[in-house]
């Protein structure tokens, strides 16, 4: 899990963590210890319980979850990663929060089940009492602190951070227009519908607009253009396909007012290519900013020497993991085992890899 | 003692099937895997504490026994099942960063980083080749008549009773490549770069051992640090036992550099077997030698969760008998004697073998 901020410790603390004094400093003995008796007094990341889980609609669902006191609160908007343990592997995703910060600290996260989304379809499996992990809140994508007409949009499970920012601006008492463009493929599938319909009716500066894909099609940019009527580009925020932020910002770009539209796009699912035995793809590196393309009849390790990039290596041949790296995302085919690594954030070995789709590889 | 001669098509079926037996094995791995090495770590640190607590705390010769010997269990298990299993990247897979081979830190004098070079890269990939690895004799002894006899080779086995007390000290300065330095082919400089690592975790070993945890007993000191220094001795004598007995058995097989020029992957995983050999026992001796016990299967599947091996085992000898390979496999005080006559019998210069092959000294890197 990725801990910001990080900075160098103190002398004293760096003399306490030294290996002369191991065992007798081993905090992972500790935390061990600790989770054994209670998973919530970790003190690794920050432990969550599992307080409620609620339906939203047949494929979403919404987890309450009670963070330790520790855990520093979020703005709405934000994201946090979360780690689950499945078969012995832990894993990592990011969620958006969907509530509003409250008083008490609790957090809410809204998963939608997808084919081949594994952790998802666990988490959503979980029910109350159980625990689970998170990361300390991150990004910026929040609404504008002034009191000027907002406009927000949302496709599918990307309303999740917007319902956060919609119930923090009501409990702010605003006054100042705010849409909220929702686009979903039909009522049955509408995340939040009835609690976004109540605010809708009893909060007159809030104007909800719906276009359901199934009856409508998905929009182009006139039905955008239609749905925006009025909003007169003020600021706004997107959460979405990649599409939709794209047709959302190139309309504001047109507008000269590129700058008003912040937006957060989940990551599209990178699939393996279809029959990609002789396509090169692109690599991109990115501890180093470098860009290279690997072919599917080299490794990475060739392919990135090629280039000029000196990787650690090894015996070149898959036994030694000196070449371990880790992929963030992209699809990879390991020629030794004849095993795919296809989810975000795995370890896979250079010498041995070769590439099935567009790469980002922390090198 | 011959070495088994299979055609091209047969090793590429040979290979098949061993891939084809890695595959399912490695499609299996999971949850039982995981609270495996959990259950080892913590027993381990279970029987560092007892046995620390038991040297530091008691007075009579009982528990002092018994304090020494949990120790060395702590430390047999921390180096064997934990330490060279975690560094193979067997539980990389687990995304657990204190079980990750590239940041675990073992319980002994060796760097982590180094052996990581000496054992995985150069010696599970150069196997048993002369010349090439240098965990053939340690650069020290003379194990086959392929091997120059010089002045110095009836001395072995002094040399060798000396490297299995101080075995961990031996691993640790592998990297160094003192041989290249007694020639005079090596540069000070590049000597002290490689020494660096070695230097920093042996300090922070010997400190631990024979300072702090002995001050900490306050009148007590001088029984913790005689039990302290007994338990590494015991720890080196057993993993010394046990890696010798991995690939300098009677049956182990040696290979020239021209031998090996080309090697089919059928043909490394061939010579992985011949060069190896097994031990026979109870689950203790499994867990104990780290599943080096199933030396063959850790070549074959170095990065596969050990205790997998046992399931391996039968199946891969039953491989091996179709394809007429031998299967080195006995029990450990059979094995062990061979290895000890192995050092006698080639201290002698008997045996000379023509020259042609390629002698195994510290020259190559
Ligand atoms: S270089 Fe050894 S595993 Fe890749």
């Amino acid at each position: 899990m990725q801990i910001q901020g990080q900075t160098q410790p103190k002398p004293l603390a760096r003399w306490l963590r030294s290996r002369w004094l191991h065992p007798l400093n081993d905090a992972v003995a500790w935390e061990q210890m600790l989770c054994a008796i209670n998973p919530m007094w970790s003190r690794r990341d920050y432990p969550a319980r599992v307080l409620a889980v609620i339906d939203e609609t047949a494929d979403t669902r919404s987890l309450w979850l009670q963070p330790v006191a520790r855990w520093p609160g979020h703005r709405a908007g934000q994201h946090v990663v979360v780690e689950v343990e499945i078969d012995g592997r832990r894993l990592h995703r990011s969620f958006s929060l969907s509530s509003a910060p409250t008083a008490d600290g609790r957090v809410r996260i809204t998963l939608k089940r997808q084919p081949g989304a594994r952790v998802s379809a666990w988490i959503q499996q979980l029910r109350a009492g159980d625990v689970l992990r998170l990361s300390a809140p991150q990004g910026d994508f929040l609404a504008p602190a002034d009191d000027a007409p907002l406009l927000l949009i949302g496709a599918g499970s990307g309303i999740t951070p917007l319902m956060a920012m919609v119930e923090e601006l009501r409990a702010g008492g605003r006054h100042a227009p705010l849409v909220l463009v929702h686009i979903c493929r039909n009522e049955e599938d509408f995340i939040f519908g009835a609690r976004l319909r109540e605010l809708a009716s009893r909060w007159p500066a809030f104007d909800l607009r719906v276009h359901f894909s199934a009856v409508a099609g998905r929009p182009d940019a006139v039905a955008l253009t239609r749905l925006l009527a009025g909003t007169g580009h003020c600021e706004a925020r997107v959460c979405g396909p990649r599409a939709l932020v794209a047709a959302v910002e190139s309309l504001y770009r047109a507008a000269g007012v590129a700058g008003r539209v912040r937006s957060e796009s989940y990551r599209g699912r990178v699939l393996p290519a279809a029959d990609g035995a002789a396509s090169a793809h692109a690599v991109h590196c990115t501890n180093t900013e470098r860009v290279f393309t690997a072919g599917a009849d080299t490794s990475l390790l060739q392919a990135a020497e090629a280039a000029g990039l000196q990787p650690a290596h090894g015996c070149r041949i898959g036994i030694c993991m000196s070449c371990q790296c880790r992929k963030r995302s992209g699809s990879v085919l390991n020629l030794r085992t004849g095993e795919r690594s296809s989810e975000p954030d795995e370890l896979i070995q250079l010498c041995v890899s070769v590439a099935q789709s567009p790469l980002e590889l922390a090198l | 003692m011959s070495k088994a001669h299979l055609s091209p098509a047969q090793l590429d079926a040979f290979q098949r099937e061993l891939d084809a037996l890695r595959a399912e094995v490695a499609g299996d791995i999971g949850q039982r895997d995981a609270e495996h090495i959990r259950g080892v770590v913590a027993s381990a640190r279970a029987h560092a504490v007892a046995g620390r607590s038991l040297l530091m705390f008691g007075f009579d010769p009982l528990s002092f026994a018994a304090g020494v010997l949990a120790l060395a269990k702590a430390k047999i298990l921390e180096n064997m099942e934990i330490g060279h299993n975690v560094l193979h990247g067997q539980y990389d897979w687990m995304g657990d960063p204190t079980l990750n081979s590239q940041t675990y830190e073992w319980d002994i004098v060796c760097a982590s980083r180094d052996w990581r070079k000496t054992h995985n890269v150069e010696h599970h990939n150069h196997t048993n080749i002369l010349g090439k690895d240098d965990d053939y004799g340690y650069g020290l002894l003379r194990m086959t008549g392929e091997q120059r006899w010089t002045w110095r080779t009836p001395l072995q086995p002094l040399s060798y009773l000396l490297l299995a007390l101080l075995f961990q000290w031996g691993v640790a300065i592998q990297d160094l490549k003192l041989g290249r330095w007694f020639k005079g082919r090596m540069q000070p400089g590049e000597l002290r770069q490689r020494a660096a690592p070695f230097l920093r975790k042996a300090r922070g070993q010997l400190f631990k051992d024979y300072l702090l945890f002995p001050l900490l007993a306050f009148w007590n000191w001088p029984r913790v640090l005689a039990g302290n220094a007994l338990a590494n001795l015991i720890r080196n004598l057993w993993t010394n036992a046990i890696i010798f007995c991995g690939h300098f058995t009677l049956d182990a097989q040696v290979y020239s550099k021209a031998e090996v020029a080309d090697e089919s992957r059928g043909a490394w995983y061939l010579r992985q077997i011949q060069g190896s050999g097994n031990l026979e026992g109870g689950r203790w001796l499994h867990l104990l030698s780290g599943h080096l016990s199933h030396q063959i299967e850790h070549h074959l599947f170095p990065d596969i969760p050990a205790p997998r091996y046992t399931e391996m085992a039968p199946r891969v000898r039953e491989i091996c008998a179709r394809y007429g390979v031998r299967y080195n496999s006995a029990g450990f005080w059979r094995q062990y004697l061979g290895v000890l006559w192995r050092i006698l019998r080639h201290a002698l210069p008997l045996d000379r073998r023509p020259a042609g092959l390629a002698p195994a000294t510290h020259a190559e890197a």
